[in-house]
């Protein structure tokens, strides 16, 4: 069979894989019985090499996208794994429902989405994807088929949600759908003047249904932290059926320009530009579709292929929010010290509780992406010192290059999913380029 | 009244079933898996409000065949139009075949289709209206080393669908057939071919579009015709020499 290769979204990784997408449920089972280690793929939208390891099959399931169940009055929707967002979605926000939960790109399927247990902008008021899992059926080499849910298996079914793909493929989906009151949102823009200020008007009414999140600025240690916060809130005078499909851009996420465009001035032009045109030219309270909202990226795919064939890094962190003054205070400084080259700022508010691998906690989320250099590169080892320091949580599903280290500090339940995990599929069938970096 | 699609449950059949699913047509969906047929029954039903039943069938075996003709009569009976996307290679189909491979690669890709379409007939032929849409393979254009009876399975299957074009002219039976090159399906994933590979969905469209239309037989991608009469224009001879020079 022939191999492909395949690069994680921010480029840190590559490798030659063997290379699957069955469209028959016979093929799942014939496909994995023949290789020894095996990781899930879905859109392989990954930042991080999650779905795929060197000389490992990749079982892509985008082709197992159907519908298969649908019951309105009691809002359970029952689908393939491999069903892509924008689908999913097509579908069920022309009935007025839809999950909340869920990342800001399209094209991104919903067993990547509960693999990475995916939040999305609301989630300071709604949480995280395992919220909305009813069911989920897998199959796995060793174990066949299984169903499971909080009455069925629900030990493996703990382990899947945000398992990173470890318990096999996740083929069948059961979700709570929630309803959608209103077809589109209404935006406010609140200008922030720091990242302690961003935080006080982020964290306005976390009991309130808003998608909330910031752009801050980081050109500079002078501008580090003002901007704007976005409030989207639900237009409830609109009618609540979404009748616009959402449309996605032709344009591949996965690819990208030879060389890098962000430097210290072009981040400066481009944020110049961006702040201004929201601080003078767009009114502080306007429409704006669900597509724009919840799917920001749409459109705006160049900015990933901007960074060129070396691409770029992502870190995120939830801070929790007795913690963000220090956190901000400690960030500061190592921005000052070593002047990184950001190119995106962000927060948003969070809700959850971490278990396993899962990437959830109340506090605020920091968003962070940096031009991959070694300047940026030191700045991130001492971003990773204030996590270990505060026992924050970052991201395992975005930073690429997080250490094993950081990780065993700040998720206190590594080892035991590693226990489990190896408990449950012995011969270690499912692993990724990602899973290997964590020794699981 | 229902449309039947022989070998739905994926690749070029289930994007078919999809098409004419849009253009709100009941179906009929026959193949060899019931599971894959009935997930794709639940999403055509919900998404498009159609009715759809399904049947577990294998093509390549001719009684089976001949038992599901004789039970579906009446479901037969009430069927506009048939379609066959099916294909089925094994992976050793060379010159020396076993009678088992022979007969299930001939069943499937010729003998049940032939049979089938001779019932439908007289049930079309009745009605004075239905369509049949057949699906060779470029592979029939020349003898090969892999995929032999598949390859010859095909020829016979498009010499038997131009009997069928010139045996239906003058009624009022649609007959069509598309030769296929290389097509984006799971049976050519990620396999580095010479050519590029055609749409599933666009050729799905084009079936639809030309359902009305009597005796066609065309190629898809279109670019492989020139292919075809390349190799036809060529003496063997010469045909042989390149063969050989390639391999
Ligand atoms: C532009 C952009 C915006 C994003 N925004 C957000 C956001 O707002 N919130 C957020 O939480 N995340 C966000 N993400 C991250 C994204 O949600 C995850 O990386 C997600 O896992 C990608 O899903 P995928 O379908 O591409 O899966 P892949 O990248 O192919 O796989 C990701 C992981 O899921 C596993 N997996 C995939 N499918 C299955 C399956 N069927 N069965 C078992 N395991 C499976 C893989 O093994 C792997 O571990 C964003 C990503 C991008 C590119």
């Amino acid at each position: 069979m022939t191999k492909k290769k395949i690069y994680s979204l921010d480029k840190n990784y590559s490798a030659d894989i063997f290379f699957k997408r069955p469209d028959k449920y016979k093929e799942i089972e014939i496909i994995s019985s023949k290789f020894e280690n095996i990781i899930t793929m879905g859109s392989c939208n990954s930042y991080t090499p999650a779905s795929f390891r060197k000389n490992a099959l990749s079982i892509q399931l985008t082709k197992f996208n159907r519908i298969i169940e649908f019951d309105k009055s009691q809002k359970l929707i029952t689908v393939e794994a491999g069903i892509m967002l924008s689908d999913l979605f097509n579908f069920t926000l022309a009935r007025g429902l839809w999950v909340p939960q869920i990342p800001g790109y399209p094209t991104i399927t919903i067993g990547g989405a509960i693999a990475s247990n995916s939040h999305g902008k609301s989630c300071g008021f709604h949480g995280t994807i395992k919220k909305q899992i009813k069911r989920i059926k897998i199959f796995h080499k060793l174990h066949g088929w299984l169903n499971l849910s909080n009455e069925e298996n629900k030990d493996i079914f703990d382990l899947t949600i945000g398992g990173l793909g470890l318990t096999g493929s996740i083929v069948e989906v059961q979700l709570r759908l929630e309803e959608l009151s209103g077809n589109n949102f209404v935006t406010k823009i609140i200008e922030t003047d720091s990242s302690n200020d961003t935080v006080k008007k982020i964290n306005f009414d976390v009991k309130k249904e808003t998608y909330c999140y910031s752009w801050n600025r980081s050109d500079s240690f002078k501008n580090f932290g003002k901007g704007f916060v976005f409030q989207n809130e639900l237009n409830i005078s609109s009618n609540n059926k979404l009748t616009k499909n959402i449309k996605l851009n032709n344009s591949d996420i996965n690819k990208n320009f030879i060389i890098n465009f962000w430097n210290k001035y072009s981040v400066f032009f481009a944020q110049s530009v961006y702040q201004n045109y929201f601080k003078f030219l767009k009114s502080k309270q306007h429409e704006e579709s669900f597509q724009k909202a919840i799917f920001p990226f749409i459109g705006k795919e160049f900015y990933f292929k901007l960074f060129g064939k070396k691409g770029f890094l992502e870190s995120q962190i939830i801070v929790p929010f007795d913690k963000t003054e220090v956190f901000i205070d400690e960030v500061e400084t190592i921005f000052k010290k070593h002047d990184p080259l950001i190119t995106l700022y962000s927060l948003k508010n969070f809700k959850g509780e971490q278990k396993n691998l899962q990437f959830e906690n109340d506090g605020i989320c920091f968003t962070f992406d940096f031009v991959k250099n070694s300047k940026n590169l030191f700045f991130m080892d001492e971003l990773d010192k204030i996590c270990e320091k505060h026992l924050l949580t970052p991201s395992i599903i975005k930073d690429s290059r997080l250490k094993l280290e950081t990780i065993e500090k700040c998720y206190k339940d590594l080892n035991r999913f590693k226990e489990e995990i190896n408990k449950f599929d012995n011969k270690r069938i499912y692993k990724s380029t990602l899973t290997d970096k964590l020794m699981i | 009244m229902s449309n039947l699609i022989v070998g739905a449950s994926s690749g070029l059949g289930r994007e078919i079933a999809y098409e004419f699913a849009r253009n709100s047509k009941n179906l009929i969906l026959i193949s060899r898996n019931l599971k894959d047929l009935e997930i794709l029954k639940s999403d055509l039903e919900i998404k498009f409000k159609i009715e759809v039943n399904v049947f577990q069938l294998d093509f390549s075996d001719l009684n089976k065949v001949s038992k599901f003709i004789l039970d579906n009569k009446k479901v037969l009976e009430k069927i506009d139009g048939v379609l066959f996307p099916i294909g089925m290679m094994r992976e050793n189909d060379n010159i020396k075949n076993s009678n088992d491979d022979l007969i299930g690669i001939f069943s499937a890709n010729f003998y049940s289709i032939n049979f089938f379409i001779t019932h439908i007939l007289n049930i079309f032929e009745e009605k004075k209206n239905g369509f049949i849409v057949g699906f060779g393979s470029i592979s029939g254009a020349i003898g090969r080393e892999i995929n032999v009876s598949y390859s010859s399975a095909k020829r016979a299957l498009e010499n038997y669908f131009e009997s069928l074009i010139i045996s239906n002219l003058k009624n009022h039976i649609k007959v069509q057939f598309y030769i296929l090159g290389y097509l984006d399906t799971n049976l050519s994933f990620e396999k580095k071919l010479l050519l590029p590979k055609g749409s599933p969905v666009n050729l799905a469209k084009i079936v639809y579009k030309n359902l009305d239309k009597k005796g066609i037989k065309k190629f898809f991608p279109f670019w492989w015709i020139f292919i075809d009469m390349a190799i036809k224009i060529l003496p063997f001879f010469i045909t042989k020499k390149i063969i050989k020079f390639f391999n």
